[in-house]
Protein backbone atom coordinates (compact mmCIF):
# COMPACT_ATOMS: atom_id res chain seq x y z
CA UNK A 1 0.00 0.00 0.00
CA UNK A 2 1.17 3.41 -0.68
CA UNK A 3 1.51 6.40 1.52
CA UNK A 4 -2.28 7.51 2.49
CA UNK A 5 -1.91 10.88 2.16
CA UNK A 6 -1.33 10.46 -1.71
CA UNK A 7 -3.97 8.26 -2.10
CA UNK A 8 -6.33 11.28 -0.69
CA UNK A 9 -4.41 13.71 -2.69
CA UNK A 10 -3.53 15.73 0.83
CA UNK A 11 -0.46 16.86 1.63
CA UNK A 12 0.95 15.68 5.22
CA UNK A 13 0.09 18.62 6.95
CA UNK A 14 -3.11 18.95 5.83
CA UNK A 15 -5.88 19.68 8.63
CA UNK A 16 -8.35 16.73 9.93
CA UNK A 17 -11.24 18.87 7.58
CA UNK A 18 -9.00 18.85 4.61
CA UNK A 19 -8.62 15.08 4.84
CA UNK A 20 -12.32 14.44 5.76
CA UNK A 21 -13.38 16.81 2.59
CA UNK A 22 -10.83 14.90 0.46
CA UNK A 23 -11.89 10.99 1.91
CA UNK A 24 -15.73 12.31 1.03
CA UNK A 25 -14.56 13.50 -2.34
CA UNK A 26 -13.24 10.27 -3.22
CA UNK A 27 -15.43 8.54 -1.78
CA UNK A 28 -18.87 9.72 -3.75
CA UNK A 29 -16.03 8.90 -6.82
CA UNK A 30 -15.17 5.37 -6.30
CA UNK A 31 -17.80 3.79 -3.68
CA UNK A 32 -18.10 0.08 -5.28
CA UNK A 33 -22.10 0.41 -5.31
CA UNK A 34 -22.44 3.91 -6.88
CA UNK A 35 -19.83 1.91 -9.56
CA UNK A 36 -21.43 -1.09 -10.16
CA UNK A 37 -19.87 -2.25 -13.12
CA UNK A 38 -16.22 -0.98 -12.41
CA UNK A 39 -13.91 -3.90 -10.74
CA UNK A 40 -11.70 -1.42 -9.78
CA UNK A 41 -13.55 0.44 -8.07
CA UNK A 42 -13.69 -1.60 -5.15
CA UNK A 43 -9.67 -1.50 -4.60
CA UNK A 44 -9.47 1.84 -4.78
CA UNK A 45 -12.45 2.37 -2.40
CA UNK A 46 -10.74 -0.01 -0.06
CA UNK A 47 -7.33 2.04 -0.14
CA UNK A 48 -9.32 5.43 0.15
CA UNK A 49 -11.01 3.58 3.22
CA UNK A 50 -8.36 2.51 4.65
CA UNK A 51 -5.86 5.69 4.50
CA UNK A 52 -8.91 7.66 6.10
CA UNK A 53 -9.23 5.01 9.14
CA UNK A 54 -5.24 6.34 9.46
CA UNK A 55 -5.40 10.01 8.70
CA UNK A 56 -8.99 10.47 9.95
CA UNK A 57 -7.96 9.52 13.50
CA UNK A 58 -5.66 11.82 14.89
CA UNK A 59 -4.11 9.30 17.33
CA UNK A 60 -3.48 6.86 14.73
CA UNK A 61 -2.69 9.61 12.32
CA UNK A 62 0.48 10.53 15.06
CA UNK A 63 1.38 7.36 15.49
CA UNK A 64 1.69 6.54 11.18
CA UNK A 65 3.63 10.37 11.01
CA UNK A 66 5.84 9.18 14.19
CA UNK A 67 6.41 5.69 12.17
CA UNK A 68 4.79 3.67 14.88
CA UNK A 69 2.77 1.80 12.71
CA UNK A 70 3.21 1.54 9.16
CA UNK A 71 0.13 2.16 6.07
CA UNK A 72 -1.53 -1.67 6.40
CA UNK A 73 -1.39 -1.13 10.43
CA UNK A 74 -4.72 -0.63 10.56
CA UNK A 75 -5.80 -2.71 7.87
CA UNK A 76 -8.54 -4.94 9.22
CA UNK A 77 -8.77 -8.21 7.00
CA UNK A 78 -13.18 -8.12 7.32
CA UNK A 79 -14.30 -9.35 4.45
CA UNK A 80 -17.09 -6.72 2.82
CA UNK A 81 -19.83 -7.77 0.93
CA UNK A 82 -20.95 -4.60 -1.50
CA UNK A 83 -24.70 -4.05 -2.18
CA UNK A 84 -23.94 -4.33 -5.25
CA UNK A 85 -22.62 -8.15 -5.20
CA UNK A 86 -26.15 -8.75 -4.58
CA UNK A 87 -28.23 -6.71 -6.75
CA UNK A 88 -26.28 -7.65 -10.11
CA UNK A 89 -26.79 -11.29 -9.55
CA UNK A 90 -29.21 -13.13 -12.01
CA UNK A 91 -31.81 -13.82 -9.49
CA UNK A 92 -34.87 -11.83 -9.12
CA UNK A 93 -34.76 -9.55 -5.92
CA UNK A 94 -37.53 -7.28 -3.99
CA UNK A 95 -35.30 -4.42 -4.74
CA UNK A 96 -35.08 -4.77 -8.51
CA UNK A 97 -36.46 -2.05 -10.82
CA UNK A 98 -37.20 -1.59 -14.09
CA UNK A 99 -38.20 2.02 -14.59
CA UNK A 100 -35.15 2.68 -16.35
CA UNK A 101 -35.83 0.85 -19.16
CA UNK A 102 -39.65 0.70 -19.07
CA UNK A 103 -39.77 2.56 -22.05
CA UNK A 104 -37.97 0.11 -24.44
CA UNK A 105 -41.52 -2.27 -23.50
CA UNK A 106 -42.08 -2.36 -27.60
CA UNK A 107 -38.99 -4.45 -28.08
CA UNK A 108 -39.71 -8.23 -27.70
CA UNK A 109 -36.24 -8.83 -25.91
CA UNK A 110 -36.74 -6.14 -23.42
CA UNK A 111 -40.40 -6.84 -22.90
CA UNK A 112 -39.85 -10.36 -21.96
CA UNK A 113 -36.69 -9.02 -19.68
CA UNK A 114 -39.04 -5.96 -17.88
CA UNK A 115 -41.74 -9.02 -16.98
CA UNK A 116 -38.92 -11.06 -15.67
CA UNK A 117 -37.40 -8.42 -13.34
CA UNK A 118 -40.68 -7.44 -12.25
CA UNK A 119 -41.26 -10.85 -11.01
CA UNK A 120 -39.97 -9.89 -7.88
CA UNK A 121 -41.76 -6.40 -7.61
CA UNK A 122 -44.86 -7.95 -7.85
CA UNK A 123 -44.13 -9.51 -4.44
CA UNK A 124 -43.15 -5.76 -2.67
CA UNK A 125 -44.75 -5.38 0.40
CA UNK A 126 -47.55 -2.53 1.03
CA UNK A 127 -47.20 0.80 2.24
CA UNK A 128 -48.12 1.15 5.99
CA UNK A 129 -50.54 3.47 6.05
CA UNK A 130 -50.85 6.42 8.66
CA UNK A 131 -54.27 7.76 10.76
CA UNK A 132 -54.74 9.59 14.07
CA UNK A 133 -58.06 8.77 16.47
CA UNK A 134 -59.23 10.29 19.90
CA UNK A 135 -60.41 9.12 22.82
CA UNK A 136 -61.67 9.91 26.06
CA UNK A 137 -59.98 10.06 29.18
CA UNK A 138 -61.86 6.75 30.32
CA UNK A 139 -61.68 4.81 26.89
CA UNK A 140 -58.01 4.82 27.35
CA UNK A 141 -57.61 3.73 31.17
CA UNK A 142 -60.98 1.37 30.64
CA UNK A 143 -60.11 0.11 26.80
CA UNK A 144 -62.36 0.07 24.15
CA UNK A 145 -63.25 -1.18 20.75
CA UNK A 146 -63.50 1.79 18.54
CA UNK A 147 -64.41 1.75 14.83
CA UNK A 148 -62.29 4.27 12.44
CA UNK A 149 -63.41 5.18 9.40
CA UNK A 150 -60.94 5.76 6.79
CA UNK A 151 -60.41 8.48 3.65
CA UNK A 152 -61.85 5.80 1.22
CA UNK A 153 -64.76 5.06 3.11
CA UNK A 154 -63.90 1.99 4.71
CA UNK A 155 -63.69 0.86 8.76
CA UNK A 156 -61.04 -0.31 10.78
CA UNK A 157 -61.91 -1.75 14.07
CA UNK A 158 -59.29 -0.99 16.67
CA UNK A 159 -59.15 -2.46 19.99
CA UNK A 160 -57.79 0.43 22.57
CA UNK A 161 -55.64 -1.91 24.84
CA UNK A 162 -56.29 -0.41 29.19
CA UNK A 163 -54.24 1.82 30.16
CA UNK A 164 -52.92 3.55 26.83
CA UNK A 165 -50.95 6.95 26.96
CA UNK A 166 -51.66 9.84 24.98
CA UNK A 167 -49.69 9.71 22.08
CA UNK A 168 -49.17 5.65 21.85
CA UNK A 169 -49.05 4.44 18.36
CA UNK A 170 -51.34 1.37 17.64
CA UNK A 171 -49.85 -1.13 15.00
CA UNK A 172 -52.61 -3.02 12.85
CA UNK A 173 -50.90 -5.88 11.06
CA UNK A 174 -52.01 -6.04 7.69
CA UNK A 175 -54.72 -2.83 8.05
CA UNK A 176 -52.18 -0.84 5.64
CA UNK A 177 -52.23 -0.81 1.96
CA UNK A 178 -52.34 -3.84 0.00
CA UNK A 179 -49.27 -5.08 -1.05
CA UNK A 180 -48.95 -7.24 -4.23
CA UNK A 181 -48.38 -10.87 -5.18
CA UNK A 182 -47.38 -12.59 -1.94
CA UNK A 183 -45.72 -9.23 -0.42
CA UNK A 184 -48.47 -8.93 2.31
CA UNK A 185 -49.98 -5.73 3.16
CA UNK A 186 -48.77 -3.21 5.51
CA UNK A 187 -49.69 -1.76 8.75
CA UNK A 188 -52.12 0.70 9.67
CA UNK A 189 -50.40 3.08 12.05
CA UNK A 190 -52.67 4.80 14.56
CA UNK A 191 -51.65 7.90 16.50
CA UNK A 192 -53.93 8.22 19.63
CA UNK A 193 -54.78 11.13 21.50
CA UNK A 194 -56.63 11.11 24.96
CA UNK A 195 -59.09 13.73 25.16
CA UNK A 196 -58.60 15.59 28.93
CA UNK A 197 -61.31 15.09 31.50
CA UNK A 198 -61.78 17.85 34.05
CA UNK A 199 -62.57 15.45 36.69
CA UNK A 200 -59.19 13.56 36.64
CA UNK A 201 -55.47 14.07 35.93
CA UNK A 202 -53.17 10.81 35.28
CA UNK A 203 -49.40 10.28 36.68
CA UNK A 204 -47.84 6.69 35.68
CA UNK A 205 -50.73 4.33 36.06
CA UNK A 206 -52.49 6.45 39.41
CA UNK A 207 -55.22 8.78 38.81
CA UNK A 208 -55.79 11.72 41.06
CA UNK A 209 -58.67 13.64 41.42
CA UNK A 210 -60.44 16.53 43.65
CA UNK A 211 -63.63 15.57 45.18
CA UNK A 212 -66.19 18.44 46.78
CA UNK A 213 -67.64 17.35 50.07
CA UNK A 214 -70.67 19.35 52.11
CA UNK A 215 -69.32 20.39 55.57
CA UNK A 216 -71.83 17.87 56.94
CA UNK A 217 -70.05 15.02 55.30
CA UNK A 218 -66.66 16.07 56.42
CA UNK A 219 -67.46 16.84 60.18
CA UNK A 220 -69.75 13.61 60.39
CA UNK A 221 -68.55 10.99 57.45
CA UNK A 222 -70.21 8.54 55.67
CA UNK A 223 -70.91 7.17 52.59
CA UNK A 224 -70.10 9.46 48.96
CA UNK A 225 -70.33 8.37 45.48
CA UNK A 226 -67.02 8.86 43.57
CA UNK A 227 -66.87 8.68 40.13
CA UNK A 228 -63.92 6.77 38.69
CA UNK A 229 -62.78 6.14 35.30
CA UNK A 230 -64.57 2.49 35.25
CA UNK A 231 -67.77 3.74 36.39
CA UNK A 232 -68.76 4.81 40.16
CA UNK A 233 -67.81 3.34 43.43
CA UNK A 234 -68.79 4.08 47.02
CA UNK A 235 -66.02 5.46 49.43
CA UNK A 236 -66.43 6.05 53.13
CA UNK A 237 -65.36 9.23 54.05
CA UNK A 238 -64.14 9.14 58.12
CA UNK A 239 -65.38 11.87 60.24
CA UNK A 240 -63.37 15.24 60.18
CA UNK A 241 -62.73 14.74 56.79
CA UNK A 242 -60.87 18.28 56.02
CA UNK A 243 -60.03 20.10 52.86
CA UNK A 244 -56.52 18.73 51.29
CA UNK A 245 -57.20 15.06 52.85
CA UNK A 246 -55.99 12.29 50.19
CA UNK A 247 -58.08 9.11 50.08
CA UNK A 248 -56.82 6.01 48.26
CA UNK A 249 -58.75 3.93 45.86
CA UNK A 250 -56.73 0.81 45.78
CA UNK A 251 -57.04 -0.25 42.18
CA UNK A 252 -59.36 2.08 40.72
CA UNK A 253 -55.87 3.34 38.11
CA UNK A 254 -54.81 2.05 34.78
CA UNK A 255 -53.56 -1.59 34.65
CA UNK A 256 -49.79 -1.50 35.52
CA UNK A 257 -47.06 -3.16 32.83
CA UNK A 258 -46.22 -5.17 35.91
CA UNK A 259 -50.00 -6.35 36.54
CA UNK A 260 -52.10 -5.16 38.59
CA UNK A 261 -53.45 -1.71 38.38
CA UNK A 262 -52.71 1.62 39.89
CA UNK A 263 -54.85 3.60 42.18
CA UNK A 264 -56.84 6.51 42.44
CA UNK A 265 -56.17 9.41 44.62
CA UNK A 266 -59.31 11.20 46.01
CA UNK A 267 -58.34 14.86 47.06
CA UNK A 268 -61.41 16.38 49.24
CA UNK A 269 -62.46 19.91 49.01
CA UNK A 270 -64.96 21.20 51.09
CA UNK A 271 -67.81 23.26 49.79
CA UNK A 272 -70.18 25.43 51.77
CA UNK A 273 -73.57 25.72 50.32
CA UNK A 274 -74.00 28.69 48.18
CA UNK A 275 -76.71 30.80 49.87
CA UNK A 276 -75.42 32.14 53.20
CA UNK A 277 -77.38 29.49 55.94
CA UNK A 278 -78.97 31.61 58.99
CA UNK A 279 -78.95 27.82 61.04
CA UNK A 280 -75.32 27.08 60.25
CA UNK A 281 -74.55 30.94 60.94
CA UNK A 282 -76.64 30.77 64.35
CA UNK A 283 -74.84 27.37 65.43
CA UNK A 284 -71.21 28.71 64.52
CA UNK A 285 -71.87 31.33 66.38
CA UNK A 286 -72.48 29.62 69.55
CA UNK A 287 -69.98 27.23 68.97
CA UNK A 288 -67.23 27.96 72.00
CA UNK A 289 -64.82 25.74 70.50
CA UNK A 290 -64.86 26.62 67.40
CA UNK A 291 -63.59 30.42 68.52
CA UNK A 292 -60.66 29.40 70.26
CA UNK A 293 -59.00 27.28 67.05
CA UNK A 294 -56.99 28.75 64.82
CA UNK A 295 -55.73 27.24 61.78
CA UNK A 296 -53.06 29.90 61.21
CA UNK A 297 -51.31 29.10 64.74
CA UNK A 298 -49.31 25.96 63.86
CA UNK A 299 -45.81 28.47 62.23
CA UNK A 300 -46.94 27.83 58.79
CA UNK A 301 -48.40 31.63 58.01
CA UNK B 1 -29.47 -16.93 5.47
CA UNK B 2 -32.80 -15.26 6.57
CA UNK B 3 -32.75 -13.38 10.00
CA UNK B 4 -35.09 -12.19 12.43
CA UNK B 5 -35.04 -8.90 13.46
CA UNK B 6 -33.34 -9.04 16.12
CA UNK B 7 -30.31 -10.89 14.23
CA UNK B 8 -30.76 -8.72 11.83
CA UNK B 9 -29.77 -5.41 14.35
CA UNK B 10 -26.76 -7.64 15.27
CA UNK B 11 -25.50 -7.89 12.28
CA UNK B 12 -25.65 -4.96 10.75
CA UNK B 13 -25.01 -2.37 13.64
CA UNK B 14 -28.24 -0.66 13.74
CA UNK B 15 -30.13 0.66 16.40
CA UNK B 16 -33.93 -0.33 16.41
CA UNK B 17 -34.96 2.90 15.59
CA UNK B 18 -32.64 3.63 12.76
CA UNK B 19 -33.89 0.09 11.55
CA UNK B 20 -37.48 1.45 11.81
CA UNK B 21 -36.81 5.00 10.08
CA UNK B 22 -35.44 2.34 7.37
CA UNK B 23 -37.96 0.14 6.73
CA UNK B 24 -40.61 3.30 7.02
CA UNK B 25 -38.79 5.48 4.36
CA UNK B 26 -38.78 1.97 2.58
CA UNK B 27 -34.97 1.71 2.00
CA UNK B 28 -35.08 -1.61 3.47
CA UNK B 29 -38.12 -3.62 2.52
CA UNK B 30 -37.89 -7.19 4.94
CA UNK B 31 -39.75 -10.46 3.70
CA UNK B 32 -42.95 -11.34 5.46
CA UNK B 33 -43.98 -14.32 6.27
CA UNK B 34 -46.16 -16.00 8.45
CA UNK B 35 -43.90 -15.79 11.65
CA UNK B 36 -43.04 -12.22 11.19
CA UNK B 37 -40.59 -10.27 9.29
CA UNK B 38 -37.47 -12.08 7.71
CA UNK B 39 -33.85 -10.03 6.45
CA UNK B 40 -31.32 -11.38 4.31
CA UNK B 41 -27.86 -10.89 3.51
CA UNK B 42 -28.66 -8.71 1.08
CA UNK B 43 -30.55 -6.48 3.17
CA UNK B 44 -27.72 -6.31 5.14
CA UNK B 45 -25.12 -5.15 2.36
CA UNK B 46 -27.98 -3.05 1.41
CA UNK B 47 -28.01 -1.28 5.41
CA UNK B 48 -24.21 -0.71 4.92
CA UNK B 49 -24.39 1.06 1.47
CA UNK B 50 -26.96 3.48 3.24
CA UNK B 51 -24.85 3.63 6.25
CA UNK B 52 -21.82 4.99 4.02
CA UNK B 53 -24.18 7.10 2.18
CA UNK B 54 -25.09 8.83 5.59
CA UNK B 55 -22.52 8.71 7.69
CA UNK B 56 -19.13 8.13 5.80
CA UNK B 57 -20.40 10.51 2.72
CA UNK B 58 -22.56 12.83 4.32
CA UNK B 59 -25.83 12.36 2.15
CA UNK B 60 -29.01 12.93 3.49
CA UNK B 61 -32.28 11.32 3.60
CA UNK B 62 -33.76 12.81 0.61
CA UNK B 63 -30.50 12.04 -0.93
CA UNK B 64 -30.44 8.74 -0.22
CA UNK B 65 -33.84 8.04 -1.73
CA UNK B 66 -32.63 9.81 -4.83
CA UNK B 67 -29.53 7.66 -4.92
CA UNK B 68 -30.86 4.66 -3.97
CA UNK B 69 -33.55 4.31 -6.28
CA UNK B 70 -31.08 5.29 -9.63
CA UNK B 71 -28.80 2.37 -8.11
CA UNK B 72 -31.97 0.07 -7.97
CA UNK B 73 -32.84 1.25 -11.70
CA UNK B 74 -28.85 0.52 -12.72
CA UNK B 75 -28.53 -2.73 -11.51
CA UNK B 76 -32.30 -3.30 -13.39
CA UNK B 77 -30.45 -2.06 -16.51
CA UNK B 78 -27.21 -4.16 -16.19
CA UNK B 79 -29.21 -7.19 -15.67
CA UNK B 80 -31.49 -6.12 -18.74
CA UNK B 81 -27.85 -6.03 -20.76
CA UNK B 82 -26.34 -8.88 -19.19
CA UNK B 83 -29.50 -11.00 -20.50
CA UNK B 84 -29.39 -9.46 -23.93
CA UNK B 85 -25.58 -9.80 -24.22
CA UNK B 86 -26.40 -13.80 -23.64
CA UNK B 87 -28.67 -14.28 -26.39
CA UNK B 88 -27.42 -15.34 -29.44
Amino acid sequence: MTNPYEILGVSPTASISEIKHAYRRLAKQYHPDLNPGDKAAEEKFKAIASAYALLGDEDKRKRYDAGEIDETGQERAQQHHYYRDFASSDQAHPYADASGFADFMNDEAFAELLRRSQQAQRNRRGQDLHYRMEIDFAESIAGANKRLTLPGGDVLDVTIPPGLLDGQVLRLKGKGAPGAGHGGAGDALIEITVLPDRRFTRNGDDISMELPISLSEAVLGGSVQVPTATGEVVMTLPKGSNTGTTLRLKGKGAPRRTGGYGDQFVKLKIVLPKSPDPDLEAFVASWEQGKSFNPREDGKL
Amino acid sequence: MKMTKQEFLLSSHLSLPTLDLYIEQRWIIPEQTSTGVTFSDMDVARVQLIQDLRVNIGANDEGIDIILHLIDQVHGLRYALAQVQKKP
